[in-house]
Protein backbone atom coordinates (compact mmCIF):
# COMPACT_ATOMS: atom_id res chain seq x y z
CA UNK A 1 0.00 0.00 0.00
CA UNK A 2 1.37 3.39 -0.95
CA UNK A 3 0.09 6.96 -1.22
CA UNK A 4 0.00 8.60 -4.65
CA UNK A 5 2.45 11.25 -3.44
CA UNK A 6 4.97 8.68 -2.24
CA UNK A 7 4.69 6.78 -5.50
CA UNK A 8 5.28 9.98 -7.46
CA UNK A 9 8.31 10.76 -5.27
CA UNK A 10 9.82 7.34 -6.03
CA UNK A 11 9.49 7.95 -9.77
CA UNK A 12 10.83 11.51 -9.53
CA UNK A 13 13.86 10.28 -7.59
CA UNK A 14 14.92 8.57 -10.85
CA UNK A 15 13.24 10.92 -13.33
CA UNK A 16 13.23 14.39 -11.74
CA UNK A 17 11.26 16.06 -14.55
CA UNK A 18 8.56 13.39 -14.63
CA UNK A 19 4.89 14.26 -14.82
CA UNK A 20 3.15 11.37 -13.11
CA UNK A 21 -0.48 10.36 -13.40
CA UNK A 22 -1.74 7.73 -10.98
CA UNK A 23 -5.01 5.86 -10.90
CA UNK A 24 -5.80 3.37 -8.14
CA UNK A 25 -7.40 0.50 -10.06
CA UNK A 26 -8.81 -1.42 -7.16
CA UNK A 27 -9.20 1.10 -4.34
CA UNK A 28 -6.63 -0.88 -2.35
CA UNK A 29 -3.70 1.44 -3.08
CA UNK A 30 -1.49 -1.31 -4.48
CA UNK A 31 -2.78 -1.88 -8.06
CA UNK A 32 -2.13 1.20 -10.16
CA UNK A 33 -2.38 2.62 -13.62
CA UNK A 34 0.65 4.85 -13.89
CA UNK A 35 1.38 7.30 -16.70
CA UNK A 36 4.79 8.96 -16.78
CA UNK A 37 5.93 11.73 -19.09
CA UNK A 38 9.63 12.56 -19.11
CA UNK A 39 12.39 13.88 -21.37
CA UNK A 40 14.52 10.95 -20.16
CA UNK A 41 12.49 8.67 -22.46
CA UNK A 42 13.77 10.43 -25.58
CA UNK A 43 15.64 8.11 -27.94
CA UNK A 44 14.74 5.07 -25.87
CA UNK A 45 12.68 2.04 -26.92
CA UNK A 46 9.39 1.42 -25.13
CA UNK A 47 11.00 -1.41 -23.16
CA UNK A 48 13.87 0.84 -22.06
CA UNK A 49 11.38 3.55 -21.02
CA UNK A 50 9.45 1.07 -18.89
CA UNK A 51 12.69 -0.31 -17.43
CA UNK A 52 13.56 3.21 -16.24
CA UNK A 53 10.27 3.52 -14.36
CA UNK A 54 10.43 -0.03 -13.00
CA UNK A 55 13.96 0.74 -11.80
CA UNK A 56 12.45 3.51 -9.68
CA UNK A 57 9.68 1.23 -8.36
CA UNK A 58 11.86 -1.84 -7.78
CA UNK A 59 11.93 -1.52 -3.98
CA UNK A 60 8.20 -0.84 -3.65
CA UNK A 61 7.38 -3.82 -5.89
CA UNK A 62 9.75 -6.07 -4.00
CA UNK A 63 8.43 -5.26 -0.52
CA UNK A 64 4.82 -5.44 -1.73
CA UNK A 65 3.81 -1.79 -1.25
CA UNK A 66 2.99 -1.94 -4.95
CA UNK A 67 1.52 -5.19 -6.23
CA UNK A 68 0.77 -4.43 -9.87
CA UNK A 69 1.31 -1.60 -12.31
CA UNK A 70 -0.16 -0.95 -15.70
CA UNK A 71 2.34 1.46 -17.12
CA UNK A 72 2.25 4.01 -19.89
CA UNK A 73 5.22 6.17 -20.80
CA UNK A 74 5.13 9.34 -22.86
CA UNK A 75 8.18 11.06 -24.33
CA UNK A 76 8.17 14.73 -23.31
CA UNK A 77 8.86 17.07 -26.22
CA UNK A 78 10.75 20.37 -26.20
CA UNK B 1 19.56 -25.77 -10.05
CA UNK B 2 20.75 -23.03 -12.36
CA UNK B 3 17.64 -21.04 -13.22
CA UNK B 4 19.40 -18.84 -15.77
CA UNK B 5 20.22 -21.94 -17.84
CA UNK B 6 16.68 -23.27 -17.44
CA UNK B 7 15.25 -19.93 -18.65
CA UNK B 8 17.69 -19.80 -21.59
CA UNK B 9 16.57 -23.28 -22.61
CA UNK B 10 12.86 -22.45 -22.29
CA UNK B 11 13.08 -19.26 -24.34
CA UNK B 12 15.15 -21.05 -27.00
CA UNK B 13 12.83 -24.05 -27.30
CA UNK B 14 9.60 -22.02 -27.54
CA UNK B 15 9.04 -19.13 -29.94
CA UNK B 16 6.66 -17.42 -27.49
CA UNK B 17 7.08 -17.84 -23.74
CA UNK B 18 4.95 -16.15 -21.10
CA UNK B 19 6.26 -16.35 -17.54
CA UNK B 20 3.27 -15.71 -15.35
CA UNK B 21 1.18 -16.63 -12.37
CA UNK B 22 -0.83 -19.79 -12.97
CA UNK B 23 -1.26 -21.86 -16.10
CA UNK B 24 -3.00 -21.40 -19.45
CA UNK B 25 -6.07 -23.30 -18.24
CA UNK B 26 -5.94 -21.78 -14.77
CA UNK B 27 -4.40 -18.30 -14.70
CA UNK B 28 -4.02 -16.96 -11.17
CA UNK B 29 -3.50 -13.30 -11.93
CA UNK B 30 -5.50 -10.82 -14.01
CA UNK B 31 -2.47 -9.69 -15.97
CA UNK B 32 -1.47 -13.27 -16.80
CA UNK B 33 -5.02 -13.95 -18.02
CA UNK B 34 -4.93 -10.76 -20.10
CA UNK B 35 -1.66 -11.86 -21.70
CA UNK B 36 -3.04 -15.33 -22.51
CA UNK B 37 -6.12 -13.75 -24.12
CA UNK B 38 -3.86 -11.37 -26.00
CA UNK B 39 -1.86 -14.21 -27.59
CA UNK B 40 -4.96 -16.33 -28.22
CA UNK B 41 -6.01 -13.65 -30.69
CA UNK B 42 -2.89 -14.16 -32.83
CA UNK B 43 -3.29 -17.89 -33.43
CA UNK B 44 0.35 -18.85 -32.86
CA UNK B 45 1.26 -21.51 -30.31
CA UNK B 46 2.68 -20.11 -27.06
CA UNK B 47 3.96 -21.54 -23.83
CA UNK B 48 2.87 -20.29 -20.39
CA UNK B 49 5.27 -21.12 -17.58
CA UNK B 50 3.94 -20.79 -14.04
CA UNK B 51 6.49 -19.20 -11.71
CA UNK B 52 4.05 -18.05 -9.02
CA UNK B 53 5.53 -20.31 -6.33
CA UNK B 54 9.10 -20.26 -7.60
CA UNK B 55 10.72 -17.19 -6.01
CA UNK B 56 14.33 -18.04 -6.98
CA UNK B 57 13.32 -18.39 -10.62
CA UNK B 58 11.33 -15.15 -10.46
CA UNK B 59 14.41 -13.40 -9.10
CA UNK B 60 16.58 -14.89 -11.87
CA UNK B 61 14.03 -13.63 -14.42
CA UNK B 62 13.92 -10.15 -12.89
CA UNK B 63 17.72 -9.96 -12.95
CA UNK B 64 17.92 -11.18 -16.54
CA UNK B 65 15.38 -8.65 -17.82
CA UNK B 66 15.73 -5.69 -15.45
CA UNK B 67 11.95 -5.96 -15.13
CA UNK B 68 10.41 -6.62 -11.71
CA UNK B 69 6.82 -7.63 -12.55
CA UNK B 70 5.06 -10.68 -14.02
CA UNK B 71 4.03 -11.61 -16.63
CA UNK B 72 7.15 -11.42 -18.74
CA UNK B 73 7.01 -12.26 -22.44
CA UNK B 74 9.83 -13.58 -24.62
CA UNK B 75 9.55 -13.94 -28.40
CA UNK B 76 12.32 -15.77 -30.22
CA UNK B 77 14.48 -15.57 -27.10
CA UNK B 78 14.15 -11.79 -26.87
CA UNK B 79 12.44 -10.01 -23.98
CA UNK B 80 9.34 -7.98 -24.88
CA UNK B 81 8.05 -6.89 -21.47
CA UNK B 82 4.29 -7.28 -21.03
CA UNK B 83 1.08 -6.22 -22.76
CA UNK B 84 1.85 -2.55 -21.97
CA UNK B 85 4.61 -2.95 -24.60
CA UNK B 86 2.97 -5.59 -26.81
CA UNK B 87 -0.36 -3.73 -27.09
CA UNK B 88 1.13 -0.65 -28.80
CA UNK B 89 3.35 -2.98 -30.90
CA UNK B 90 0.24 -4.83 -32.09
CA UNK B 91 -1.47 -1.55 -32.95
CA UNK B 92 1.34 -0.37 -35.22
CA UNK B 93 1.83 -3.81 -36.79
CA UNK B 94 5.34 -4.33 -35.42
CA UNK B 95 4.27 -7.35 -33.38
CA UNK B 96 2.66 -9.10 -36.36
CA UNK B 97 5.96 -8.75 -38.26
CA UNK B 98 7.95 -9.99 -35.27
CA UNK B 99 5.68 -13.04 -34.92
CA UNK B 100 5.79 -13.87 -38.62
CA UNK B 101 9.59 -13.75 -38.46
CA UNK B 102 9.63 -15.88 -35.31
CA UNK B 103 7.43 -18.56 -36.84
CA UNK B 104 8.51 -18.15 -40.45
CA UNK B 105 4.87 -18.21 -41.58
CA UNK B 106 1.46 -16.71 -40.90
CA UNK B 107 -0.55 -18.53 -38.23
CA UNK B 108 -2.23 -21.79 -39.20
CA UNK B 109 -5.82 -21.20 -40.28
CA UNK B 110 -8.34 -23.28 -38.42
CA UNK B 111 -10.05 -25.76 -40.73
CA UNK B 112 -13.73 -25.19 -41.24
CA UNK B 113 -16.31 -27.69 -42.40
CA UNK B 114 -19.10 -26.59 -44.69
CA UNK B 115 -22.23 -28.31 -43.42
CA UNK B 116 -24.30 -27.20 -46.38
CA UNK B 117 -22.35 -29.07 -49.00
Amino acid sequence: MIEDGALTDLIRAELPDAEVGIFDRTGTMDHFNVTVRSVAFRGKTLIEQHQLVYGALKGALKDGRVHAVELKTIVAEG
Amino acid sequence: MNYKEEIEREITENAIVVYGKGTKSMPRCGFTLETIEFFNRFGYPFEVIDVLENMPKREALAELTNWPTLPKVFINGKFYGDTDILGPMAENGELQTTLQEAFGAPPAVKETIDLHQ
